[in-house]
């Protein structure tokens, strides 16, 4: 059956996928920056703030109780649990932007803690359910 | 009643779009492929009866799917 | 004038299940649109949004499913020659293609009323896009290459990268950051659907795996019949 063509073929085929493995290795680790889709309050606070005309995405969950709206304005805290950040954003919301859910805000940083947003998406998790069931998980 | 489930509290609109995109997309694919079947078919039977019997014979007793087809013509004439 | 008792087995059964299917089919999608639009319940979050769940997750397990089979066979076809399978993938391509495009577009319909965008450019929805290409490109390799070894050469190599593409579409939400949420159902056998809504979908992933048997088999049967039909000619 691995006649020496089998063998050569087989042989040519592991290359290759072993090339496009290494290539595509390589590049998400150039991509990185790209293939994420937003940052945490943490990266966010790493970044260069010599550079806040760059537009971000800032993601993470939206902290209990922080959710203040003043007549157009909503104001709410982004926490990854470790760093918090504030956010002002002026608009309609996705209907699941509620507190203690996931949210990716995109805009721009005024300083280290303070962000305004001009466009927000809901990111929500994986759990499906039925609401009477909410309560027992 | 009927209202109220169309509407889906409000997220009808999205449902039934998805819903009817996936009905839409399949069901055309499932007719294409239902019609060229039906064209191969037909195109094989006529050639098949375009021979004389003899030939015709011949092929049903070494081709099994030639037989098959064959078989469901008599039905259908 | 013709006798005929025994039919080719293989041909016989194949018409046998498409047969049978067409006249069952109506049955499973009744039973799993039931399950999916009535019985099954509102989510606690996404309300009865969630129902669009139903479509697009299995629309999208069976298009990664179906390019990993894919792969396997023209793998198989490039190292040990077997042409049969060239078959198989010609008749499985579009099934594999209708699928992830349903996955794509169900997708983004259902964005819209929970993400609040129709459509994002997360590695989760980029690499879908991506393999939605790959089911092109590959179709269209079956269908206007007509040099078989270049063909397979071109196909294994699609297959080789859409292999890669297959880890990166199923990894995606769990090493980057995506706006897509990570898998519910995993391999590792975690699962935090509620039953309620875990039946109607997999009432939903067998409706969608019956139909793509359909598809295939009667796909399957055309091509046995081309080849016969060219067999004839050459007489």
């Amino acid at each position: 059956m691995l006649t020496k063509n089998v063998k050569s073929r087989l042989f040519f085929i592991s290359i290759f996928l072993i090339a496009i493995l290494c290539i595509t290795i390589i590049f998400t680790n150039i991509l990185k920056e790209n293939l994420l889709y937003f940052k945490t309050p943490t990266e966010i606070k790493l970044e260069d703030k010599n550079n806040l005309k760059k537009l971000y995405r800032l993601g993470g969950l939206i902290k209990e109780n922080s959710i203040k709206i003043s007549g157009q304005k909503i104001n709410f805290i982004v926490t990854d649990k470790k760093n918090e950040i504030f956010v002002t954003f002026e608009g309609p919301v996705p209907n699941l932007f509620l507190e203690g859910k996931g949210v990716v805000a995109e805009g721009k940083l005024v300083d280290n803690n303070y962000f305004i947003a001009n466009k927000i998406l809901a990111k929500h998790d994986e759990n499906y359910k039925p609401p009477n069931d909410g309560n027992k998980k | 009643m009927i209202l109220e489930f169309l509407k889906m509290n409000g997220y009808g609109i999205y449902i039934w779009l998805s819903y009817g995109f996936v009905f839409l997309s399949c069901s055309i694919v499932y007719f294409k492929v239902l019609r060229t079947l039906k064209k191969y078919e037909n195109a094989y039977k006529n050639e098949l009866m375009k021979l004389d019997a003899k030939d015709r014979d011949k092929i049903a007793k070494n081709s099994k799917v030639a037989r098959y087809v064959l078989s469901s013509l008599k039905e259908t004439v | 004038m013709f006798k005929f008792f025994s039919p080719s087995k293989l041909f016989k059964i194949i018409d046998w299940i498409i047969n049978s299917i067409q006249s069952t089919f109506f049955l499973f999608l009744i039973t799993g649109l039931t399950f999916a639009l009535v019985i099954s319940p509102p989510d606690y979050l996404q309300s009865e949004s969630v129902r669009i769940m139903y479509v697009h997750v299995p629309a999208a397990w069976l298009s990664l499913s179906i390019f990993s089979v894919m792969t396997i066979l023209s793998l198989l076809n490039y190292i040990f020659k077997i042409k049969n399978f060239k078959i198989f993938n010609k008749c499985l391509a579009p099934i594999g293609l209708l699928f992830s495009a349903t996955a794509v577009i169900t997708g983004s319909i259902w964005g819209k009323p929970t993400w609040g965008a129709w459509w994002v450019w997360d590695a989760r929805l980029t690499s879908m896009i991506f393999l939605m290409l790959l089911y092109l490109i590959f179709i269209i390799t079956l269908k206007f290459i007509k040099k078989d070894n270049l063909a397979l050469m071109i196909i294994s190599i699609l297959s080789l990268i859409g292999v890669v593409n297959l880890f990166i579409i199923k990894y995606s939400v769990e090493w980057w950051n995506t706006l897509h949420q990570p898998a519910s159902i995993t391999l590792k056998g975690d699962i935090s659907v509620h039953s309620s809504m875990l039946i109607p979908l997999f009432i939903m992933l067998i409706v969608f795996i019956v139909y793509s048997a359909l598809i295939f088999l009667m796909k399957y049967k055309t091509e046995i019949i081309k080849m016969k039909k060219k067999n004839l000619n050459r007489l």
